[in-house]
């Protein structure tokens, strides 16, 4: 009877966290996933497992967190040869990389570090506020408060960046504050 | 945040702007089928151990209090024979009897509860009986001396140790700051007046009222 109650309870409480669904399903897309149902699908499977861990007010910020886990290991597996052969930089070959996009926003996204990147995209495309998309990368709130400022200027002045690619003044002084 | 132009243009070229649409229900289902985290059944568990801990706490404070507050409300008025015995006794430290005359005992049904304060009333008539009756025989006899302490001794008693309840108050009423001395409480009915009148009448040498009252109140 106990246990009959308890997984009732653990159901009730798993439905809040499934309904985003959708919503990590969309994500993966986003990052360019193969399977974003599959990997959604794997995010709710682990949510479920690891339910005590998923905070039940607010369980977005832990599905985005486990998400980009998932996503970076789907890259880590497809591209072994790339980063085993020290071709391309690790964080470029193992970061979940935005699709479908004009060329110069690509270009400008790639040029930042992954953790800047995403903190970009957690605000802008998954509407995320910097509270939420802070525990959804495991920093402080301060700490990505100040990485989102330092991002947006970069991505600032790569956009700016001509067709040639020399990188303007303002890129390299803002390169020697350090990432 | 909201108007930055980096943002703007990002937000723009979102790909997927959109949730997906997801046909979710069987997904659930096939999920939900396996055993759930073990530790959500520990949590509950302590949760509900800590509930139960408190609500049990809970019901003994107010065990607790609502016995307290019985106790003082039964026993704060009405005390044990014992108690009553111990006022009669204290009592007679502080009030008279006429020469010759002895406190009798006090018997108390010992499955009984009395008013506190009922042991010293007790004295307090037992006393204002004797020295009536010594006043009684004090007139009989011719003795002046025997009448004026009598009449002084039950003058001091009724200015001192007998009070009269307010009109309408109930049989068992207690004054709000009772008396460090022994007292007995008379009712509105004027009782006392007509003791007074008694003690008037035998003054002016008509004993005949307190001989009445002599006989009528003897202890027995």
């Amino acid at each position: 009877m106990a246990l009959e109650i308890d997984r009732r309870s653990a159901e009730e409480r798993f439905r809040t966290v499934f309904a985003h669904l959708g919503t990590i399903t969309a994500y993966a897309r986003r990052r360019g996933s193969k399977d974003a149902d599959a990997l959604a699908a794997e995010v709710m499977t682990v949510a479920w497992r690891r339910l005590a861990d998923v905070p039940p007010g607010d369980p977005l910020p832990w599905l985005y967190g486990t998400a980009r886990n998932l996503v970076l290991a789907e890259r880590r597996l497809s591209a072994p040869a790339a980063r085993t052969s020290m071709r391309e930089p690790e964080r470029v070959a193992s970061a979940p990389e935005p699709h479908e996009l004009d060329p110069d926003l690509t270009r400008a996204l790639r040029s930042l570090s992954e953790i800047d990147r995403e903190a970009l995209l957690l605000v802008a495309w998954e509407d995320l506020a910097p509270s939420q998309a802070a525990k959804a990368l495991g920093i402080n709130p301060a700490a990505f408060r100040v990485r989102l400022l330092r991002a947006r200027r970069r991505l600032r002045a790569s956009l700016d960046l001509p067709a040639d690619g020399r990188p303007p003044a303002a890129l390299s002084q803002l390169d020697v504050e350090g990432t | 945040m909201k108007t930055d132009p980096t943002i703007l243009r990002l937000r723009k070229a979102n790909p997927h702007p959109l949730p997906a649409t997801v046909d979710a229900a069987d997904l659930f289902a096939r999920i939900t089928e396996r055993r759930p985290d073990s530790r959500l059944r520990r949590r509950v568990t302590r949760r509900r151990r800590a509930l139960v801990l408190a609500v049990s706490f809970g019901v003994m404070a107010l065990l607790a209090s609502t016995a307290y507050a019985i106790s003082n409300w039964v026993f704060n008025s009405a005390v044990r024979p014992k108690v009553t015995k111990q006022e009669y006794r204290l009592a007679q430290h502080e009030l008279t009897l006429p020469p010759g005359v002895s406190w009798p005992t006090l018997n108390v049904d010992p499955n009984s509860v009395t008013s506190r304060g009922a042991g010293g009333g007790h004295a307090v008539l037992i006393s204002q009986n004797a020295w009536e009756c010594y006043w009684v025989k004090a007139i009989s006899r011719g003795d002046t001396a025997g009448q004026q302490r009598a009449q002084t001794e039950l003058d001091a008693l009724l200015a001192n140790n007998i009070l009269v309840a307010p009109a309408g108050a109930p049989e068992d009423w207690r004054p709000p700051n009772p008396p460090q001395v022994p007292y007995a409480v008379f009712a509105h009915d004027g009782g006392l007046e007509w003791v007074r009148k008694t003690y008037a009448l035998a003054a002016a040498g008509h004993p005949h009222r307190l001989a009445q009252t002599c006989r009528a109140n003897a202890p027995r």
